[in-house]
This record gives structure tokens, C-alpha cells and sequence, in this order.
């Protein structure tokens, strides 16, 4: 038991563990540093625009997330 | 300001805020904790959405994030990044504690721990010291609310009176409609907040520029003070690694009344729509935000920055807009201390009276909506009126706690091999350091205090879960049908072992 451990038992759940694990790294060190320049993008700072890019794909990769666990009929 | 307008607005909010309370009980029974706990599990999604948004957004957004932007600058957008990881923690961990909730009866997160590793004293132990953040937390959202109404009423309501108000309205409709009051009026004051800031940030805008477009502000902010657009910030004192480290350690607090929010959904999936789309309403950070940009050239001179948009609202807005923003203010401080004051009260009623003095359950349910009143009466309202300058810092602290209970949440969704003992000694190491090092030794290397508690926190843990015994067979077991439906892995081996699943736990 000591070794047991949660993690994907398909190909689509390992995929959206990829995914979870890219926006994190998104909003983190060493990406952020990338971005951190004084420039505007759309007339905002781009932090603020990565910010919200950030955050908004959250909402499309849970989206992807819910056809994948709906279409597995499982919680 | 002498008009009586934004007072009667305010004021106003508070009317309709206590009438959706009231009315949320619709003639139910409060009298067991799943109704007046957990609202019999009961929320759909749009309520739900509304509710955790809401909760989500507090003062800090319409206060405290402005007056960052306005003293740091982009930095202030952590807060959105994490608020949108917090929506990811929702969507993954929210469907699972809603089946223990609706599986094992559990109405709080510190009986969701007690049961998992079979120790009340654990979960006593949870329950306080969640408790001591909680309170914290709920203290500052009072100051805040007591503070708009003696701006709005231009002094004639001193904090002493607005305190009384606020929690003299929100013990009412907590003790009659419960969980279902927080779901209502989170649903109204969600809707205002996300208005009232849209119409606040816009018309600043204009009041600035002479038009709608953003880009006018930041043009400015460019040209005048490029370092109020990057890290590490004005001030210089928001590095990559306390954004990367406060995100992180932001993300891994579980508070309890999150947790208990989850188990008010009708079902797992309702949780997980919810999730979904939750990061869209962060949106409501941007308008205020960008109110605090215009006042680094517009007020330079602020004394606290935390009351640039109400210093410039009140110099520049409408007064039906200034009337509103107190309202919107009052709505996000409201939203956020309700919760917690209900959850403290829910579980320490449920999670160390009730074992502690082996109480019924009708008698647990009765007590939880009675000890709203001595919590608020004894220890928010003094602690709001005398605002003791270690406020933050208790909260600081209580919040670093609140993280450090990640092992907890490890043994009950990942490894099946943790221990009560292991636990605990991961929580007291951690804590400590946590304490440490945002008391003694602020932020070392200008990394989170909360960061630092983990990093010694999870190997303390470990270690001692593989030495101590761990939670019997069967208890482990029904909770990883839930948190693994489809079997464990065993760590090491290159293919999935079936055989490997909750069956030989």
C-alpha cells in the first residue's frame, strides 16, 4: 500500500494532467519572467493580457475536461 | 461629500441583502446541520457559481487590489491568476468531497479529516486552528464594511455602529435561513459587484481620458512610470518567486468554507459546471484595478493606498455611483465574512463540542446556530471595533496554516498510505516554520512563508506515515472508491495495476 498512488488510468486523463500542469506553469516563474516586459498589447499591459489569457483557458481546458469525464460516465 | 445619496444606497442594500436572507428559508426546517449547514445539498449551478465567486471576492478587490495597483502596479494580478487555479481545484477536487459529503454525511471539512483518518482529535485540531483564520478573516471583511458605511454616511455612522449594522444583519439571516441565506445572497451580491465595478471602472475611465478605452490610462502610466507595468513592481518588492510562491501556497489552502460550499450542490457534476466557468467572473478585478492605475497620476499624494477608488470616486463619480460603489464594497465584504462566520460556527459545534461532549445530533444543530451569536457578539465585533494591529498578521499566519493541512488533503485523494500521525506531525512542522517565518523572519529569500512550511511540512510527513501505522483498511478503502474510482497505481512500475485498486488498499 505504501507505493499505491492516485494518478491517470487513460490517455485523456493523462493529457489533461498535462494540460492542468501547463497552465500552472503559465502563470509561474520562469513564464512569467518571459513576459515581463513594460510593452501593451490591445492597449493593456502584458502581464495583465497574459493574466487574463491565463485564466481563460482554465475555462477551455475544464470545458475539454468535462467531455472527457462525461463521455467516461464517471465522477 | 454631503449628499445623503450614497448613504441611502448603501443603506438600501443592506435592506434588500436581509430580505433575500430571510426569505431563503421558505418555510424549511433549520433544525439538522445538512439543512442549515449545507442546504440540503441543494444548489444548482448558477447559484453555486454566483456563490463561490462571491466568496472569492471580497473587500480586497474592490479596496485592497486597486490600492495595489495604485502602490505596485501589474503585480496586483497574482490575486486573478490564483482565484482562476482556485476554479481548477474546484473542478477536480469539488465532484469528490460532494460524494463524501453525500456518501459518509459529512457537512465539514474537519469531519471529512476525522473520518478519513478515524481520529476526532485530528479533526478538532483542524477545526480550530482553520477557526483562528477564519475569524481572522472575517474580522478585516467587518472593518472593511464598517469603514464604507462611515465614508458613506460622511462620519455620522463611527465603525463601533457600522460593525454592529453589518453583523446585527448578517447573524439574522444566518441564524434563520443558514446555508441557504449565504447561497441567496451571494447570488444578488455576485451580480451587484460584477455591475457596480464594470460602471465604476468605465466611468473613472472616462472621468480620466474623456473616453472608454483603457489604453489611454496605461499610454500614460508607459510613458510616466513603465515600472508600475512589470515585476518586481514600484516598489520593488514583488519578485518572481513571492509571486510564484504566494500563488502556489494560494492554490493548496483548502478553506473550510469552500469545502462546505461544495458539498451545497445538487450533485457532483453541478460542482463541476459551476468550476468551469468561474474564472469568467475574475473579470470583475480589471475595472477596479485600472481605477487604482488612474490614481498614481491623478492622486499621487495618498496617505493609505487602499482608498484610492473611494478617494476617487468621491472626487470624480456621480453621487449615485459613489452610492453604488459603497453598496458593491459592502456587497464583497458581506459575501466573504458570511461564510466563514458560518463555518466557524458549524465546525467548531460539529467537530469539537459535539465529540467533545458526545452531544446528539439535533442538539449539535440547534447549538451550531446559537454559537453564530457569541462568535459574532464576543469575538468579531470586538476584535473589528478594537482593530488590533496584529490582525493581518494572525491572518497572515492562520492562512499560512491553512495550506500547511495539504497533507491532509494528500492522504485523502492521492496516497492512501498516509497516516494520522504522519499528518500531524507534517501540520505542526509546517506550522511552526509558517509562524516563523512570517513573524520572526518575514518572507526569507522573498519566498512565501506558507512555501517554506510545505517544503519541510511534506517530507516531515512522509516520513512519518511510513513509520506509523495507517488508518484501517475499510475506512481507507470506501474513501478511495470515491478519489480513485478506477484503482490505484503503483508508484515504480511502468504499466497500471488493476489489482492494485481500492481492493488492496
Amino acid at each position: 500500500m505504501r507505493r499505491l498512488f492516485v494518478l491517470p488510468t487513460s490517455r485523456a486523463g493523462w493529457g489533461l494532467l498535462a494540460a492542468f500542469i501547463c497552465l500552472v506553469m503559465a502563470g509561474i516563474w520562469p513564464v512569467i519572467g518571459l513576459l515581463n516586459r513594460a510593452v501593451l498589447v490591445f492597449g493593456l499591459p502584458l502581464m495583465i493580457v497574459w493574466s487574463y489569457g491565463v485564466i481563460f483557458a482554465c475555462v477551455g481546458v475544464m470545458l475539454i475536461g468535462n467531455r472527457i469525464v462525461e463521455r467516461d460516465d464517471h465522477e | 461629500m454631503n449628499s445623503v445619496w450614497p448613504l441611502v444606497i448603501t443603506l438600501g442594500y443592506v435592506a434588500i441583502a436581509m430580505v433575500i436572507g430571510l426569505k431563503a428559508r421558505a418555510g424549511r426546517r433549520m433544525d439538522t446541520l445538512e439543512e442549515w449547514g449545507v442546504a440540503g445539498r441543494s444548489m444548482g449551478p448558477v447559484v453555486l457559481y454566483l456563490l463561490i465567486a462571491a466568496g472569492s471576492v471580497s473587500a480586497y478587490t474592490f479596496m485592497g487590489a486597486p490600492g495595489w495597483a495604485y502602490s505596485k502596479g501589474v503585480a496586483v494580478f497574482y490575486v486573478a491568476v490564483y482565484l482562476a487555479y482556485l476554479a481548477l481545484v474546484a473542478w477536480y477536487f469539488g465532484p469528490k468531497v460532494w460524494q463524501f459529503g453525500a456518501q459518509f454525511g459529512h457537512v465539514t471539512q474537519a469531519s471529512a479529516i476525522a473520518d478519513r483518518y478515524q481520529s476526532a482529535a485530528l479533526g478538532a485540531l483542524a477545526a480550530l486552528v482553520m477557526a483562528v483564520g477564519s475569524v481572522a478573516y472575517a474580522v478585516l471583511q467587518t472593518v472593511g464594511s464598517a469603514y464604507i458605511l462611515f465614508v458613506m454616511s460622511g462620519g455620522a455612522i463611527p465603525v463601533w455602529l457600522g460593525v454592529i449594522i453589518v453583523l446585527a444583519s448578517i447573524a439574522l439571516y444566518l441564524y434563520i435561513s443558514g446555508q441557504r441565506a449565504i447561497g441567496r445572497t451571494s447570488a444578488f451580491q455576485g451580480a451587484l459587484m460584477l455591475v457596480v465595478a464594470w460602471a465604476v471602472g468605465l466611468w473613472a475611465v472616462h472621468s480620466a481620458t474623456g473616453g472608454l478605452d483603457m489604453a489611454d490610462v496605461f499610454k500614460r502610466i508607459q510613458a510616466e512610470h513603465g515600472e508600475f507595468l512589470t515585476l518586481p513592481g514600484a516598489r520593488g518588492d514583488m519578485s518572481f518567486s513571492f509571486w510564484t510562491t504566494s500563488i502556489i501556497v494560494s492554490m493548496f489552502s483548502f478553506m473550510p468554507p469552500v469545502w462546505t460550499q461544495w458539498m451545497c450542490a445538487s450533485s457532483a457534476r453541478t460542482i463541476r459546471r459551476s468550476a468551469t466557468w468561474l474564472p469568467t467572473y475574475y473579470v470583475v478585478i480589471l475595472p477596479m484595478v485600472i481605477v487604482g492605475f488612474i490614481g498614481i497620476y491623478s492622486l499621487p499624494d495618498l496617505a493609505r493606498a487602499d482608498t484610492v477608488v473611494l478617494e476617487y470616486a468621491m472626487a470624480n463619480l456621480p453621487v449615485v455611483l459613489v452610492g453604488l460603489l459603497g453598496a458593491g464594497t459592502l456587497a464583497a465584504s458581506m459575501s466573504s465574512s458570511e461564510p466563514f462566520i458560518h463555518s466557524v460556527s458549524l465546525s467548531i459545534t460539529k467537530d469539537v463540542l459535539q465529540p467533545l461532549f458526545k452531544l446528539s445530533d439535533a442538539l449539535t444543530a440547534k447549538l451550531a446556530r446559537w454559537l453564530l451569536l457569541p462568535v459574532m457578539a464576543l469575538v468579531i465585533a470586538p476584535l473589528a471595533i478594537a482593530e488590533p494591529g496584529s490582525l493581518v498578521m494572525i491572518l497572515l499566519v492562520g492562512l499560512g496554516f491553512a495550506s500547511q493541512v495539504l497533507p491532509a488533503f494528500i492522504g485523502m485523494f492521492f496516497w492512501p498510505r498516509a497516516s494520522k500521525l504522519g499528518v500531524m506531525a507534517g501540520i505542526v512542522a509546517g506550522f511552526m516554520v509558517t509562524v516563523a517565518f512570517t513573524t520572526l523572519w518575514s518572507h526569507p529569500l522573498g519566498i512565501h512563508a506558507g512555501f517554506w512550511g510545505l517544503m519541510l511540512n511534506l517530507p516531515v510527513f512522509i516520513g512519518v506515515s511510513l513509520m506509523t501505522p495507517a488508518t484501517q483498511a475499510d475506512v481507507v478503502e470506501r474513501f478511495f472508491r470515491i478519489a480513485a474510482p478506477r484503482g490505484l497505481k503503483r508508484l515504480g512500475k511502468q504499466t497500471s495495476d488493476k489489482s492494485a485498486s481500492t481492493n488492496a488498499v
